[in-house]
């Protein structure tokens, strides 16, 4: 899977993160502070407009000391009781024709069916889940102010934070349970989807014998399902494995019926894993075997993966910490994926061959090299037994312990290298790993909902702030604009740096202006402009526009980043910091909305 | 003898309203001043009296109820209720309002109604429901206690309006308008009732455009028109008419009358009337129902059924 920034430890991230919110909330309630008392200053003059803001500030602060847990709560039955009498289970019908549907015109016989399966699972409840709240949470509290059945709720003793709690509580209720039944269902269609089998048909197995005729083995290829067949590679027994294809392998097993071997394939292994990986740096040697800071790029693409030239010394290095017999008493389970760049085609059924060897990062000393071959979209597994040869200088070959010979205060050295001339290796530093155990893939699967649980939290958090001072229908579309912004916050902050640096190859194309002209014009992206005045007057315009835009990218949430679906799809288990950070991240985000919320209520009138 | 006659006098001289200068002018989105409802008003509401807002539409009535419950803020001057400012979520502890068309949530039942508010009082669960249920009988509506508010006619809605406004026993009462849409019957309960609270000692401001409501149970009246003050005092006195005095008397003969006005004229009297006073057609309308449900068919069957000859 893309992992293009390390996960940070939690402890670590926390306090940055808490201090960085601080000074953002502060900026925040300053500038919200200040445009209020303009406002009010032109109204009623600086000094009542002063005293104003100040005494609102005050009582709001109160207010929100004097939260009821049980005001709250009664606020919230009510919002789920609102939700429940406006159908809000009917969105289950809809999942459960979505899931039809998907059973329908999903391909089982893509590369990769349970990243198909899950990926759309994971991205139906969550879509269905969010919008169902975001729509609950938009339209109940204007619904309110305009039947005005909120008098009746402000002159009893409720706090303005209450409503807003008691709404964000109620309609999370109602999110949560419908999350909770759209995941279960999403996992039984899921796992029911990925299970198949095979047929072994004896004509397609051939019998693999030694020079003197003895039965080794056999080998051939299984019967077709889900559209996909497997070599199988079985010993002399008949048990073996169906080898991994289409990112699983069913093992299998033989056994004597009339006097013949008659094969039996297992369910698939090696999908909807939960795979705990040990992850090392990575670092790069250039083609005479000198450090280098990157590895070779193969054009203007993607710069995740960086690629080493075959047939030189370029090496890929990660080093691994934390590496010793308590984790891994038997032997290092390395597991890779290595993209290819083809600079002429070869044998394309055939993979790329290259080599991974161990290194003491102390001693210098390597192991033998172990041979692979690189297929494109494939995890391969490499297994490095404890016991091991290496190569001497002599040329000779020595017997040595992996812990003993290799591994130095916990750390040990794989190098990666391509053997074929004029063809490259591509990998990032989340493409090796050692494999440090397996999570349990329901667990894993819950993890993932909880992204969408989080995300539903913060949607549903914005819906009903929006909702205190905006009509029901301009309150969907500003949640949705505010949705839309954080989904590209990252790319608005590359492009506003672009245009302040002036470095276009972060965001070719420029600002809104710029990339109207280029429309307009028909001028490509790549293509430089003229630095005339009006070219430059427009960059300074784009620049101005971009600003807030990046300041505004800076506090929406950002959905995309909330979800782990990429890590249950890829077979990985989802890092608790990871999912740790998210909540904090979640709650912060919840907070700020609650509590604007309360503050944007309690500065309107309710009654007209 | 009207309702009021019989409650005992305002308790006590605890201020528990006061307006000072207070006035609302809506604005539009622009802040351009758009209407005055409500003038430079000052008065003082106190304990244990019922008082009556009074007004024409648009007067500015229901304005000032917002206002002194918070749900507005004025654009000048200064509300008070129990001597917190109106904006102080604290006072509505001791506060019960019925808003004027009983804004309430239609997808919930009476039952679910009164523990909704109850719960936003913090009530305890057994309180909540021995005090719905008793709401509910008292305002009538025991056999659709179990109905969706949206099912409810106008009266039924008015009625569970009046209940959720005393679920927390409150020691002041806000009511707009409390008879809009109740019939006789009705009316006639609800001002009952308002005279009860009076006499539990609690106070009541209520306004109305129905003047013999306001008439019936009201001590003090303010009486607004075009958002300004014009009248405030006790009704009696509002309605004392200086200069005229009335007789009342039960059973007087015919024959006496002359003698009534002989006695008058040398008194120097002048323009002297004498006849029998008229009952108001809501007394008659109630009289009408009470006896029917007394004595069912009774006087159909007396209007139906054609007089008999005499002396046959």
């Amino acid at each position: 899977m893309v992992l293009e920034e390390e996960i940070p430890k939690f402890a670590a991230w926390f306090g940055p993160a808490v201090l960085t919110f601080l000074l953002t909330a502060g900026l925040v309630i300053l500038f919200v502070g200040l445009a209020a008392w303009v406002v009010q200053a032109v109204r009623d003059g600086p000094l009542a407009a002063g005293d104003r803001v100040y005494r609102g500030v005050l009582t709001g602060l109160q207010d929100l000391a004097g939260t009821s847990p049980r005001r709250v709560w009664a606020l919230a039955r009510l919002a789920i009781k609102e939700a429940l009498r406006r159908n809000v289970l009917v969105v289950l019908g809809v999942f459960g024709l979505v899931i039809l549907f998907a059973g329908w015109f999903l391909d089982p016989a893509t590369v990769d069916p349970g990243r198909l399966y899950l990926g759309f699972i994971l991205a139906a409840t969550s879509f269905l889940v969010c919008t169902v709240t975001l729509v609950l949470a938009v339209f109940s509290l204007p619904a309110d102010i305009k039947s005005k059945a909120i008098q009746t709720v402000t002159t009893k003793p409720v706090r303005t934070g209450e409503i807003v709690l008691g709404r964000f509580l109620g309609f999370a209720v109602v999110g949560t349970v419908l999350l909770a039944i759209m995941g279960l269902a999403g996992w039984g269609f899921v796992v029911r989807s990925v299970q198949h089998g095979h047929e072994i048909a004896s004509l397609d197995v051939r019998e693999v014998r030694d020079e003197e005729g003895g039965l080794t083995g056999f080998e051939g290829r299984t019967g077709p399902g889900r559209g996909h067949r497997h070599f199988l590679r079985l010993d002399a027994d008949g048990n073996g494995i169906a080898e991994t294809f289409h990112g699983h392998r069913h093992p299998v097993t033989a056994r004597s019926q009339d006097g013949q071997l008659v094969f039996e394939v297992g369910p698939p292994a090696g999908i909807l894993e939960a795979r705990r990986p040990l992850r090392g740096t990575l670092r790069f040697l250039d083609r005479e075997g000198r450090p280098a800071a990157k590895g070779i790029s193969v054009g203007a693409e993607w710069a995740y993966r960086q690629y080493i030239e075959g047939g030189t010394a370029a090496a890929a290095i990660w080093t691994f910490e934390g590496v010793g017999e308590d984790e891994f008493p038997d032997g290092l389970p390395l597991e890779m994926t290595v993209r290819v760049f083809r600079t002429y085609k070869g044998t394309i059924t055939e993979g790329i061959h290259g080599t991974v060897q161990l290194r003491n990062p102390s001693t210098q000393l390597r192991s033998e090299a172990f041979p692979i071959v690189a297929r494109e979209f494939t995890i391969d597994e490499l297994w490095i037994p404890r016991q091991l040869n290496t190569v001497l200088a002599d040329g000779g070959v020595r017997k040595a312990d992996l812990y003993a010979d290799f591994v130095s205060d916990g750390r040990v050295e794989v190098w990666l290298q391509c053997l074929e001339p004029a063809q490259y290796y591509g990998v990032a530093q989340a493409d090796f790993y050692l494999r440090a155990g397996d999570g349990s893939f329901a667990v894993n699967y819950a993890k993932s909902c909880l992204g969408a649980w989080f995300a539903m939290l913060i949607v549903t958090a914005m819906g009903v702030m929006f909702s205190t001072f905006l009509s029901a229908p301009v309150a969907l579309v500003s949640s949705l604009a505010v949705l839309l912004i954080g989904q590209f916050r990252e790319f608005i902050a590359r492009l506003f740096t672009s245009q302040v640096t002036g470095d276009a190859s972060i965001a070719p194309g420029g600002g809104p202006i710029e990339s109207l002209y280029r429309i307009v014009t028909q001028t490509s992206i790549t293509l430089e402009l003229d630095p005339t005045p009006a070219v430059q007057a427009m960059k300074l315009v784009d620049t101005v526009l971009l600003a807030p835009m990046r300041l505004a990218a800076g506090l929406f949430p950002s959905l995309a980043s909330l979800g782990t679906g990429e890590f249950v799809a890829g077979g990985f288990d989802i890092p608790g910091d990871l999912l740790a950070a998210h909540a904090a991240e979640t709650l912060a985000y919840v907070a700020a909305f609650c509590i604007g919320g309360a503050f944007c209520l309690r500065a309107r009138e309710v009654a007209s | 003898m009207t309702p009021s006659n019989t409650a005992p006098a305002p308790s006590s001289d605890e201020v528990v309203i006061e307006a000072r200068n207070l006035s609302k002018v809506y604005r539009d989105f622009w802040g351009r001043d758009k209407k005055a409802a409500l003038k430079p008003l000052n008065l003082a509401v106190k304990r244990g009296e019922i008082f009556g807002l009074l007004g024409p539409n648009g007067s500015g009535k229901t304005t000032t109820l917002k206002l002194l419950l918070g749900l507005i803020f004025p654009t000048s001057g200064e509300a008070f209720v129990f001597g917190r400012p109106a904006t102080d979520v604290a006072k509505n502890e001791r506060i019960g309002y019925l808003p004027e068309e009983s804004y309430l949530y239609k997808f919930l039942d009476a039952e679910e109604t009164l523990d909704f508010y109850g719960r936003l009082f913090g009530m305890p669960p057994e309180e909540r429901a021995r005090r719905a249920a008793a709401l509910i009988e008292m305002v009538g509506l025991g056999r659709d206690r179990k109905r969706q508010l949206r099912e409810y006619s106008k009266g039924m809605t008015r009625r569970i309006g009046i209940a959720q406004a005393l679920i927390n026993d409150p020691e002041l009462v806000l009511l707009d308008e409390p008879t809009s849409g109740l019939d006789p019957i009705g009316t006639r309960e609800v001002k009952d009732l308002i005279i009860d609270l009076k006499r539990r000692g609690k106070t009541v401001v209520m306004c109305s455009h129905l003047l013999a409501d306001v008439e019936d149970v009201c001590d003090r009246i303010a009486v607004l028109h075009q958002g300004e003050l014009k009248e405030l005092g006790r009704v009696e006195d509002l309605l004392r008419v200086t200069g005229v005095t009335q007789f009342q008397a039960r059973d007087l003969a015919p024959e006496a009358y002359d003698a009534v006005r002989k006695v008058l004229a040398e008194h120097g009297a002048s323009d002297v009337e004498i006849g029998h006073p008229r009952t108001t057609l809501e007394d008659l309308f109630l009289d009408v129902v009470r006896d029917t449900e007394a004595r069912p068919g009774r006087r159909a069957q007396a209007a139906a059924t054609p007089a008999k000859p005499t002396g046959a």
